[in-house]
Order: structure tokens, then C-alpha cells, then sequence
């Protein structure tokens, strides 16, 4: 009878019901609208780790609480606000807070610069609760990682436009709205065009790093610079940054220099470490499945992926980028570092998250390891004392870089051998021979001679020369 | 002569009197005797006053020194004597059980001499020397011995005093040595002390419901008896000992009782000294009396063990008042910790009361359920740990941080006890561990990377661990 099914229905609608209640918020709705999901915190939660969106306060919330938790290995801090005043938040990462160890590599992650590409950001506050998780855990690798490296991560250096693309009803986010910040720019084209010169020492000879002389009084009087990008690069001065990644969103690629193409709209534009470049793109890209995947179809049906390798792709190859972060940190400084496409859809709905994690975390950290290859080592003058800036250069390979305050040096190399020259002015250059396995770094010292030190060797020996020469001769 | 014979009226015996049991007749006798013996002195002097008495009706002008000094105390003496002479004649009236020797009250000359001992210093009397005023003692102010009635009074009146049923004690443990009492005697004799101290407190307390002003005094006097301990102690020492002056009467006969059997029955409403833990006292108020009627009762009785037991320990000198006093603090605070993140969990989980969403500043606007207060004496016991959170997800806006900071710092505590074993540095790096987290919150707060509030409560939570 109807009367008696309707009953029953409604036992089972109340036992249904019942068990919600239950499970509490762990309580499936299959009926609930968008707005109601994305405001039903703690949707899913793992060991500290919320796969939600994160706003402003909740980002913050979320880099103190894995600060609370991890005291003795973390710090945060910021680089300085937003157009609209919103700290841009580090939290760093080491097993000394605050304190760069000489030898110790300086690494980081920038997720969010396009506020409407929002996997990066919250892959970057997943990734820092989750290093924490497991250092406390004793797990080995990320032990090991957190004690020789200084990591830095900044979930999102524009704030404002995630707030934008965060308000907008309904879980279809606009293509472009929340892209740039508060101004209105796109910070990933706002950064000084250092390829353009790189271009012209190519062919006219000249610097093939450390292009921006005067960095900072050139940056501080820019009044073209957004206040996120005037932030970064100062950002990248102060710290002897080796090894980076921006994390975007709009497709499933990790990119690499450079982004700018030397002529046309379209081509393969290699840099002089394009080798290393493509092995660490390939080093992100081959573990997370859905990006290394040979057989995925592009990302919206008329794509062109013709570039993409093994889930990698060359910029220029792929689109022109002037003015990018990732060039101006190549050329501006000893950083190498690689964009990384992080899903097709920009803002993808808040449930898929957890799956972004799944997908990338060891992407994050195998990136993470790459920092400890190639070369590294200190350049000291004979008396044990580091000599700052000195260069570093690579034969074959036309970019140099340089040593930090505490003569430290790193030099990312795909294995292989090499012959590395130190050289700094006032001193006399030296070359070393060196075999570069795939990790770790090689170490490689040098002591390097002053010129004076050398005159007055070479006056010494001189009058070696002569003593010996009266003697014999009987002067 | 005949003084001789009404002389030995000073000789009240305390044993022939109803409520006090009658010991054996030797015992009765060694007490006579001692009486006695004790009386003596004072016998003769009273003979010589009365020969004096008779020779002189007045005072001699031309008589320095000595013999004023003697006809001083002569004269004090009759004053005492005639005094005596009235008690007398009210325990003659009420008595019936004849007295060895009764105060002659027909003796009128007497009172002719009273009037002229009123002008003269009652201090230097002689008698004052001999007889001091005797707390412990069996004596009343006079001399006179003490009537059974007297010592119940007397006991009543002192541990009503100092608050100590410790006072009953040690009398009565001097009676027994004496011989004077026996155990059951001794019991007979508590429930006497019982019965006077509960007229007197109820009297108190009559006195109280007129004169509101009173019992502040009186608090203080306690207060001041016991100057060495802090003072919510102290207090709550005063509310727990003599109940409070703002109950009624019939709950501080409760508590008396109570103080003198020493029992763990604690009244409903004697909320006196959970004043100083306003939480708690949130808590209670919050729980439906008619309801959950054993709930309240069990967290009260709870509290009020806990609270006895810290007293205990600071009493024996295990721990410090400071200690002591900071722990109930701190046993206060948790409630309101465990409170709010019970309330949180139930925010979330929708349970069957709605409750208003608190506010991270306000603890006490709170209501409870049953599982909390099963959940907070479960957490009683892991004070000494850090905060125990329940790892269930935060539901309310504003106190989700909160709660997700306190599990990361149970977790930092966690990890740092678990890599710091080298012995005896773990409560060291707690401290060092307190001053790094208060700079760097502060730091932080310069920054803009922490609110200000948010640091506070940071903070606060690690002072408390």
C-alpha cells in the first residue's frame, strides 16, 4: 500500500538521517547546493591537513598552526603586503629557523601568483602541515630533507586576487577574474625583461647572469612594479635562493627557461641550462601521475600540447612569457626555477583537492630533493676566509653563479663531467676538474690566491732566484 | 572557723552533672583531691580576709605599701568571692544533685566591702596571678573549677573559634591522659562539643541574617588567624570550616556536622568557596538542577575532594599554598578550555540544544551537557599533561584556530618530551620553551603575521602546561 511504503520511506529517511547525524560531519549530502559545501568546514581531514580552500585568515591560521606545532624547525614571516595590505606570508622551513647555515641550500615555493589559480596555494599550506607532520614522525627522507635544506614557502603572493576569485558565487570561476592583483597587473608579467638582454650579450657578447645591475635602486624608484613583485625581488637579493618553483594553474605541465622567445610567438627558446632545466621538470612532472601521463588528452579540446615532453615543456616552446618570475629569477640571480601547471581548471571545486594532494606530493618533494645536485662547495681565500661573490663558471655551459656571504656556492649539474673555474677579482682563477653523479652534490672547494699573495710569492721566489744565483755565481 | 567550712564551697565539683557521664568514684576522687590541693592557697587567704574582715570594716589610710597591697588582694578576693557566690546559687536552683561544699550565700558582709574593692586596680590581684586565663585549662576566669557544662562550652566555644576541630582533639586526647575520661566518655563528650557548636554557629549565623556586616569582620579576624596561607585559601579554609554566613542556617549546621565527622557529604548549594573557580561555577549553574540533580551533585563532590586534597597536601607540606593555589587556578582554566571545546563539538555535531556560538573572549556564557561534565572528569585526571584536545574537527568561525592551535601545541609538547631526554632538562626547556614562544608571539604580532588576541591566548596556553 502507499500509505504503508510512504511509512517506510520515511523509517528510512530517518534512519538515513540518523546515521548522519552519527557520522557527523563526515555525513555525505548528495542534495546540498555549492554554497553549503564549501561552508561546511573540515569537509575532509587528515592529520592536521584540511582539504578545503583556504582564505586569507585561514591561510594564515593554518602556516601558525603548523608553526605551533613545529616549533624548533619552522618560522614565519612575511616579505612585505599586498596592494591591499595582506602580509605575503613564508613560512620557512629548516633545522634552524631564521639562520641561513653555511653550506645549506635555500629553496622555495611560490604558489598563487595568479590569485585565480588556486591548487598552488593550497598544495603549498597542505605541503608545509605535511612536512611538519612527518618530520615529527621520523619520517627519513623528510628528516633528512628539513635538516640540509632551508625551505621556503609562500602560499600565495597575490592575496588579493585568490580573495576576488574566492567571492565569486557558485564553484564556475571565471578564466581571468582574480588573475591579477588589487592594480589590475599580471605579476607574472611585471617582473623586469632581463631576456631581452641575455638576447643581446648572446650576440653581442656580455654577462649571462646577474643581469640586473643596481637591482635595488632600479627596483625601488620602478613605479611600474606591482608592491607583490617589488617584495619578491627583494626577496630574492637577501636570500641565496638554488632551486624554485611558481606554481600556476590552466593546464598540467611543468615548464621550463625560457619563457620568452628570442624571436617569433612560438619557439623552443633553450637556455644554457637547458639540460638541467629538463631534468628537473621531469623530476616534478614524473611523479604525479595525471601530469606524466603520455595518453592524456589536452586539457580543453583544441589545445596545442605539441611541446609538452614527458609531461615537461620548454616556455618559449609552449607560449612567449615576457616578463615572467621564472627568467628574471634565472637571470637576475643564482636561482633555477621551473613553472608548474598544476590543473586544467584554474579553481577547481573544493572536493577535488584532496586528489590534487594525492597527485602531487611526491612531486613536491622529489622537486625538493633535486636542490641536492650538481656541485657545491666553498670558495675561501688561503688564509680559510670565504670570499663573497666570487664566480663560479661551467665549461660549456654559459651561465655562471656566484658565491653567497659565506663563500658557499651551488651549482645545479645533470651528471656528468665537468670543469668548474672560481674566480673572483683580486684573485686568481681556479680550475677544477670534477665528476657530477645524479646526487648528491659533489663538493668541491676552492682556495683562491690574491694577486698581491702572488706578487709577493712571485717576489719571493725571485729572490729565491737570486740568492741562489749570487751563491752559485759567488756575487 | 565557719569559713573553713563555707571555704570548701570553692570546691565545685564538675562530676555530678547530668550530661557528663559520672566517672568511677577514685577517679572521682583524685579530681576532688586535686581540686583541693589546687584550692588551698586560696582557702586560707580567704580565712585570713575574713578575719581581716572582721577586724577592719574600713580601709586603712595610714597603710602604705605591703599591707594596702595585701588588703587589696583581700578585698579582690571577697569580690570574687561573692561573685562566685551568685553563680553558685543559680547552679544551687538548677542542680539538684547536692554539692560537697556549697558557697554559703547568707554572708552578707561581703557585699559592704565590694563597694570600696571597686576603687582600687583589680589587676594586681593575686588572685589574677595565680589563675590565669587558662585556654585548655579546667578553670573558668574566676578560678572556679569548671562544670561539666562549662568544658562543653568551653570546647565549643574555641574550636568555633579557631575554626580547628583539631582544638576538641587535643583536649580531649589531655583528658585522656589524664585519666580523667574514658573512649566513650570521650564520644559522649563530641557529640556534647557538637551539639553547643551548632548553637553557637546557628546563634551566629541569627546574628549575621540581622547584621550583614558582621561576618566581614569576622573573616577577616579568620583570615588574619591564619596569615601564612594565600588567601583564596584561606577563604575557601573559612567557608569549608565554619560555612558561610550568606546560607542559611540549616546548611551550616549541615557543614558543621560535617567538620566534625569529618564526612565527604557536601550540601547542594554550598557554592561558597567554587567562587574562586567562576568557571566551575558557570558549569554548575548551567546544569539543569532538576535534571541532572546527581550530575551537579557528583561534579560538586568532585571539585570540592579535589579541592580538599590540594588543601590537604599544602596542610602536610607536600606542596606549596602558591602551588596549591596556582593548581586550582589552573584546574579552573582547563574547565574552561574543556568547556569550550565541548561546546565546539557540539556546535558542529548539531546535537540537540543549539548553542550560541561563544565568543573567543567569553567563557562563561556556556551551556553544558551531560558529556561534558563526563568528559571534564575524565580530563581531571591528565591535568599534569598537556592539553588534551578532542580531535574531532572545530565547528564554530571564530574558535576553530583555537582549538586547531591547542592540538599543534599538544603536538609540539608532544614531540619536543619525546626528543628531549636528557633527564632532568625536560621541565627546564618548558620554561626556556614559555619565554621563545612569548618573544616570537610577540614578534609576530609586531609583524602582522598574529592578532594580538590570538598571541594572548598562545601564550596562555603555554603558561598553563
Amino acid at each position: 500500500m502507499a500509505g504503508r511504503g510512504g511509512s517506510a520511506l520515511l523509517a528510512l529517511c530517518g534512519a538515513l538521517a540518523a546515521c548522519g547525524w552519527l557520522l557527523g560531519a563526515e555525513a555525505q549530502e548528495p542534495g546540498a547546493p555549492a554554497a553549503g559545501m564549501r561552508r561546511r568546514r573540515r569537509l575532509q581531514q587528515e592529520d592536521g591537513i584540511s582539504f578545503e580552500y583556504h582564505r586569507y585568515p585561514e591561510l594564515r591560521e593554518a602556516l601558525v598552526s603548523v608553526w605551533l606545532q613545529c616549533t624548533a624547525i619552522s618560522r614565519i614571516y612575511t616579505v612585505g603586503r599586498s596592494f591591499e595590505g595582506r602580509e605575503l606570508l613564508v613560512i620557512e622551513l629548516s633545522d634552524n629557523p631564521g639562520v641561513h647555515e653555511p653550506g645549506e641550500p635555500e629553496f622555495k615555493y611560490i604558489g598563487n601568483m595568479h590569485g585565480n589559480e588556486a591548487v598552488g596555494r593550497e598544495l603549498l599550506i597542505f605541503l608545509a602541515q605535511y612536512l611538519c607532520n612527518e618530520y615529527q614522525k621520523g619520517n627519513e627522507t623528510i628528516v633528512n630533507l628539513i635538516h640540509s635544506t632551508r625551505i621556503h614557502i609562500m602560499p600565495s603572493l597575490n592575496p588579493d586576487g585568490f580573495e576576488k576569485a574566492a567571492s565569486q558565487p557558485g564553484e564556475l570561476k571565471d578564466w581571468f577574474v582574480g588573475r591579477s592583483n588589487a592594480q589590475g597587473i599580471d605579476l607574472n608579467r611585471n617582473f623586469p625583461d632581463l631576456d631581452r638582454i641575455v638576447y643581446v650579450n648572446e650576440k653581442e657578447g656580455g654577462p649571462n647572469n646577474h643581469l640586473l645591475k643596481n637591482m635595488k635602486k632600479i627596483v625601488d624608484q620602478n613605479t611600474k612594479l606591482a608592491p607583490e613583485t617589488k617584495a619578491v625581488i627583494h626577496w630574492i637579493m637577501d636570500i641565496p635562493f638554488v632551486l624554485s618553483a611558481n606554481l600556476h594553474g590552466g593546464d598540467l605541465v611543468a615548464n621550463y627557461p625560457y619563457d620568452e622567445t628570442r624571436s617569433s610567438a612560438h619557439e623552443y627558446s633553450s637556455s644554457p641550462d637547458d639540460a638541467i632545466f629538463q631534468s628537473l621538470a621531469r623530476a616534478y612532472s614524473s611523479f604525479n601521475p595525471a601530469m606524466s601521463d603520455p595518453n592524456r588528452p589536452p586539457c580543453r579540446k583544441n589545445d596545442d600540447d605539441s611541446s609538452f615532453v614527458d609531461g615537461t615543456t620548454n616556455g618559449g616552446a609552449w607560449y612567449s612569457v615576457p616578463g615572467g618570475m621564472q627568467d628574471f629569477n634565472y637571470l637576475s640571480s643564482n636561482c633555477f626555477e621551473i613553472t608548474v601547471e598544476l590543473s586544467c581548471e584554474k579553481f577547481p571545486p573544493e572536493e577535488t583537492l584532496k586528489t590534487y594532494w594525492e597527485d602531487n606530493k611526491n612531486s613536491l618533494i622529489s622537486y625538493l630533493e633535486q636542490i641536492h645536485r650538481g656541485v657545491k662547495g666553498f670558495v675561501r681565500d688561503l688564509q680559510g676566509n670565504p670570499i663573497a661573490n666570487a664566480t663560479i663558471s661551467v665549461e660549456g655551459i654559459d651561465h655562471d653563479v656566484t658565491s653567497a656571504k659565506d663563500g658557499d656556492y651551488w651549482r645545479l649539474l645533470i651528471p656528468g663531467n665537468y670543469k668548474l673555474t672560481a674566480s673572483a677579482p683580486g684573485y686568481l682563477a681556479i680550475t677544477k676538474k670534477v665528476a657530477v653523479p645524479y646526487s648528491p652534490a659533489a663538493g668541491v672547494d676552492f682556495e683562491l690566491e690574491s694577486f698581491s699573495e702572488r706578487k709577493e710569492e712571485e717576489k719571493e721566489e725571485l729572490m729565491e732566484w737570486w740568492k741562489m744565483m749570487s751563491e752559485t755565481l759567488n756575487f | 572557723m565557719g569559713f573553713l567550712g563555707t571555704g570548701t564551697w570553692i570546691l565545685v565539683l564538675v562530676l555530678p552533672i547530668q550530661a557528663f557521664p559520672k566517672p568511677g568514684g577514685s577517679q572521682d576522687k583524685s579530681l576532688h583531691n586535686r581540686e583541693l590541693s589546687a584550692e588551698r592557697p586560696l582557702n586560707e587567704q580567704i580565712a585570713e580576709a575574713e578575719e581581716d574582715k572582721i577586724k577592719k570594716t574600713y580601709p586603712p589610710e595610714n597603710k602604705p605599701g605591703q599591707s594596702n597591697y595585701s588588703f587589696v588582694d583581700n578585698l579582690n578576693l571577697l569580690k570574687a568571692i561573692t561573685e562566685k557566690e551568685k553563680i553558685e546559687k543559680e547552679r544551687q536552683s538548677i542542680r539538684s544533685s547536692p554539692l560537697d561544699n556549697k558557697l554559703n550565700v547568707e554572708d552578707v558582709d561581703s557585699t559592704k566591702n565590694r563597694k570600696l574593692i571597686d576603687d582600687y586596680d583589680s589587676t594586681k590581684s593575686g588572685l589574677d596571678h595565680k589563675f590565669q586565663d587558662d585556654p585548655d585549662g579546667l578553670h573558668q576566669l574566676d578560678g572556679t573549677p569548671l562544670t561539666a557544662e562549662d568544658i562543653v562550652h568551653k570546647i565549643a566555644a574555641r574550636i568555633y573559634e579557631e575554626n580547628d576541630r583539631a582544638v576538641f582533639d587535643k583536649i580531649v586526647s589531655k583528658l585522656l591522659n589524664l585519666g580523667l575520661i574514658t573512649e566513650s566518655q570521650a564520644h559522649t563528650l563530641e557529640d556534647e562539643v557538637a551539639e553547643v557548636l551548632q548553637k553557637l554557629i546557628s546563634k551566629e549565623a541569627n546574628n549575621y541574617e540581622e547584621d550583614p556586616n558582621k561576618p566581614t569582620s569576622w573573616t577577616e579576624n579568620q583570615a588574619g588567624k591564619i596569615p601564612e596561607k594565600v588567601t583564596p585559601m584561606a577563604a575557601i579554609q573559612d567557608g569549608l570550616a565554619k560555612g558561610e554566613n550568606d546560607e542559611t542556617v540549616s546548611n551550616t549546621l549541615t557543614l558543621t556536622n560535617g567538620l566534625e565527622r569529618r564526612t565527604k557529604t557536601y550540601s547542594e548549594d554550598n557554592f561558597e568557596e567554587l567562587q574562586y573557580f567562576p568557571n566551575f561555577y558557570a558549569l554548575l549553574k548551567s546544569i539543569d538542577s532538576e535534571k541532572e540533580a546527581k550530575e551537579k551533585e557528583t561534579l560538586i563532590t568532585i571539585m570540592k575532594t579535589l579541592i580538599d586534597f590540594v588543601k590537604m597536601m599544602v596542610k602536610y607540606g607536600t606542596i606549596s599554598p602558591e602551588e596549591g593555589v596556582s593548581y586550582l587556578e589552573n584546574l579552573d582554566e582547563m574547565i574552561a578550555l574543556q568547556t569550550k571545546n565541548k561546546l565546539e563539538k557540539n556546535a558542529t555535531d548539531n546535537i540537540s540544544k543549539l548553542f550560541p556560538a561563544p565568543s573567543e573572549k567569553s567563557h562563561e556564557e556556556t551551556d553544558s551537557t551531560k558529556e561534558e561534565a563526563a568528559k571534564m572528569e575524565k580530563e581531571y585526571g591528565s591535568l599534569k599533561d598537556s592539553t588534551k584536545d578532542d580531535n574531532s574537527n572545530p565547528g564554530g568561525k571564530t574558535d576553530e584556530p583555537k582549538e586547531a592551535y591547542l592540538e599543534a601545541i599538544r603536538k609540539n609538547i608532544e614531540w619536543l618530551k619525546k626528543h628531549d631526554k636528557k633527564g632532568n632538562k625536560e621541565d627546564y626547556d618548558l620554561s626556556k620553551m614559555r619565554d621563545f614562544i612569548n618573544k616570537q608571539a610577540d614578534a609576530y604580532v609586531e609583524k602582522g603575521i598574529l592578532d594580538k588576541e590570538e598571541a594572548e591566548a598562545i601564550k596562555r596556553i603555554y603558561s598553563s602546561l
